[in-house]
């Protein structure tokens, strides 16, 4: 068995409102192993970043979190307390947000802030801490990391900012990262530069990375697994091979026609769009999530519950009624 | 030849940046000495990383701002001739983030009423027909007329937005990341909606993006942008199949297709951007360019054009 970076059972979010008990996540089980990329992909509101936030303990107040098993590195970490936990966050595990500028603290320099994470993990001098943080800042491609230890967030451009975050993160080496939309904020050259960053990165440092995202060329270039969202459910997952070459949930199959891709999609006819909108999660709901926008549904998919199954067991499961056959053929106008 | 909608000739707009008291200012050149041609039912699509000018561009293109020299051509008028209502009857901008165009307090029903009332639409019949209307055209179902921006999903306000601009019937429409705020399955709708605009009105769209992959799908003609100055300019195809510009083929190799056999593309651009105060001499371009020759730092490259593909490179240069 390959070593386990993060083990998350069962987790489920709700959100109580005066309309009743949202459900934002539902029952989700995901794994990331030493050196490899998970992707969790979906649309806004379909509970990816919630999912995050659940496993680092950051949810807001409000929201309620239950899981079965919550293992980091082969250590449980479901009844940790607040204090264990902010041991654990940005030492064992990593995080790296969108907009760099609201994670950075725009009154103090780059220095300061990448030295007091140090102090905070570590015990180390002040000059030990400096030099460590000189060398990561080089690390992640800046040049004249000197003077950038002394620069103030607002004085250095996006791109270098997501660098600085990287290195930040980098510097009491962790185990997994959990980067929810690094890049959605940046230039598509950019954007490009910091993905490769991340990826020579992981593999030098052989970190496990949960990568949050809705653009689903930045999964395709980068996952090694994905898992599809949907209304706060896994709806599909498997490899990064199998759900591009081979998508099978209605869902996932609508998405990949709705991307103009250069060369393949042809200018000026529709794309692929996906009817209707997404179910409000508020109160109980049973049967597909999906089944009010798919063309293959029918009433046995509102009866009820339909779970996450993987008939041949080749690590790619999906939540539908349908078999795999008749939903490789299945073509959704 | 098409009859041209915009002719712009050497447009430059400077901005004033304050260096702190007691210090004189500094000129920012935002949009340096363009050249701009769109002709009637073209899409021209505007890339290029943030700050290089696009924005500054079309908000010039739409007279909300005036150029600093140069001249700006609207149907072969000067557009700081045409008269406000006139140049608002022409020309209609779509903007990105539909969450913050749109008044909270209004109705969608005055929201898309507006631009006629500022025309001096008086009649309330045929105010509220044109409104039901244009609501059909974009595909909102009429009875959202009395309904808030708030209790409408991405998509639909982003269709509040389009109908807005076509209620008065414009000539050109400039669309500044027209898809961006938007998830995938409503930015395929949104797409199709502005290419079925387009046939059944006979538009002209300026399209201002930073998704190749969107630009591809719908422009006919792409201007690529850098530091103020357009670098290149194409046939989408020919621009796609065969840039030439260095930086264009930087960008083009930074597209993620979704393409899981591919890795993530090296675009070997290095990380900065150069401050647009102080900008790089010569080709601006050159302190990240792969084909940097040393005569690039010194003289700026003068523009060539072959069969209609702009291009500004010394690479091209007799």
């Amino acid at each position: 068995m390959p070593d386990r970076v993060l083990e998350v059972k069962n987790l489920s979010v709700d959100i109580p409102l005066a309309e009743g008990v949202l459900h934002a996540v539902d029952d989700l089980n995901i794994y990331v192993d030493k050196g490899e990329t998970l992707c969790i992909v979906g649309e806004s509101g379909c509970g990816k970043s919630l999912t995050s936030l659940a496993i680092m303990d950051l949810l807001p107040k409000k929201a309620i979190r239950r899981l079965r098993q919550l293992d980091l590195a082969g250590t449980s970490i479901l009844d940790y307390s607040e204090k264990q936990m902010s041991d654990i966050r940005g030492n064992k595990m990593g995080m790296i947000f969108q907009e760099p500028m609201t994670s950075l603290n725009p009154a103090f320099t780059i220095g300061n802030q990448m030295i007091e994470t140090l102090h905070r993990h570590r015990t180390i001098s002040g000059d030990e801490a400096r030099d460590l943080a000189k060398r990561m800042l080089e690390k992640v491609g800046i040049t004249a990391a000197d003077q950038r230890l002394g620069q103030y967030p607002h004085q250095l451009s996006g791109g270098l900012r997501q660098r600085v975050m990287i290195a930040m993160t980098l510097l009491c080496e962790p185990e997994l990262i959990i980067a929810d939309e690094p890049t959605t904020a940046l230039d598509v050259t950019i954007q490009a530069q910091i993905l490769l960053l991340l990826k020579d990165l992981q593999n030098e440092f052989d970190m496990g990375l949960m990568l949050i995202t809705h653009d689903l060329g930045v999964v395709a270039r980068i996952a090694t697994r994905v898992a599809v969202m949907y209304a706060g459910q896994i709806v599909e997952q498997g490899t990064a091979q199998q759900i591009f070459e081979n998508p099978l949930h209605p869902y996932t199959r609508g998405l990949m026609r709705c991307i103009p891709v250069p060369g393949k999609t042809k200018r000026g006819t529709p794309l692929g769009s996906i009817p209707g909108m997404v179910p409000s999660l508020i109160g109980e709901f049973t049967g597909c999530r999906f089944a009010d926008r798919c063309d293959m549904a029918s009433d046995a998919c509102r009866q009820s519950d339909i779970s996450l199954r993987d008939p041949k067991g080749k690590t790619q499961a999906y939540r539908c009624i349908h078999d795999a056959k008749t939903l490789a053929k299945s073509e959704v106008a | 030849m098409a009859e041209l909608m915009i002719d712009a000739k050497d447009v430059t707009r400077n901005f004033s940046i304050s260096r702190g008291m007691f210090r004189g200012k500094q000129q920012l050149k935002a949009v340096n000495g363009v050249n701009l041609t769109v002709a009637r039912g073209e899409v021209l699509a505007l890339v290029g990383e943030s700050g290089c000018g696009k924005t500054t561009l079309a908000k010039m293109l739409l007279g909300l701002l005036p150029q600093s020299s140069g001249t700006v051509e609207l149907c072969g008028k000067p557009i700081n001739d045409v008269p406000r209502l006139e140049l608002a009857r022409t020309v209609q901008p779509i903007f990105q983030d539909p969450y913050s165009s749109l008044n909270p307090r209004k109705t969608i029903g005055s929201i898309i009423a507006l631009p006629m009332k500022v025309q001096g639409v008086a009649d309330p019949d045929s105010m509220q027909r044109r409104v039901e209307e244009t609501m059909e055209l974009v595909g909102l179902p009429p009875r959202l007329r009395n309904a808030f921006p708030n209790q409408l999903s991405g998509g639909q306000r982003q269709r509040v937005a389009i109908a807005r601009a076509l209620v008065n019937r414009p000539q050109i429409v400039v669309c500044d990341e027209p898809t961006s705020a938007l998830d995938v399955s409503v930015q395929s709708q949104i797409l199709n909606l502005l290419n079925d605009l387009r046939d059944e009105l006979n538009l002209t769209y300026i399209i201002i993006s930073h998704n190749l992959a969107v630009v591809e799908h719908i422009a006919t003609r792409v201007a690529v942008m850098y530091l103020g100055r357009i670098v290149e300019v194409a046939d989408t195809d020919k621009l796609f199949n065969d840039p030439q510009h260095p930086y264009t083929r930087a960008l083009l190799n930074s597209v993620l297709t979704p393409d899981p056999n591919l890795g993530i593309p090296n675009n070997q651009l290095g990380a900065s951007y150069p401050n647009p105060i102080d900008p790089p001499t010569g080709c601006s371009f050159h302190p990240r360019c792969a084909n940097a020759m040393p005569h690039c730092s010194g003289i700026a490259p003068v523009g060539k054009a072959q069969k209609g593909h702009y291009v500004e490179c010394h690479l091209y240069e007799d």
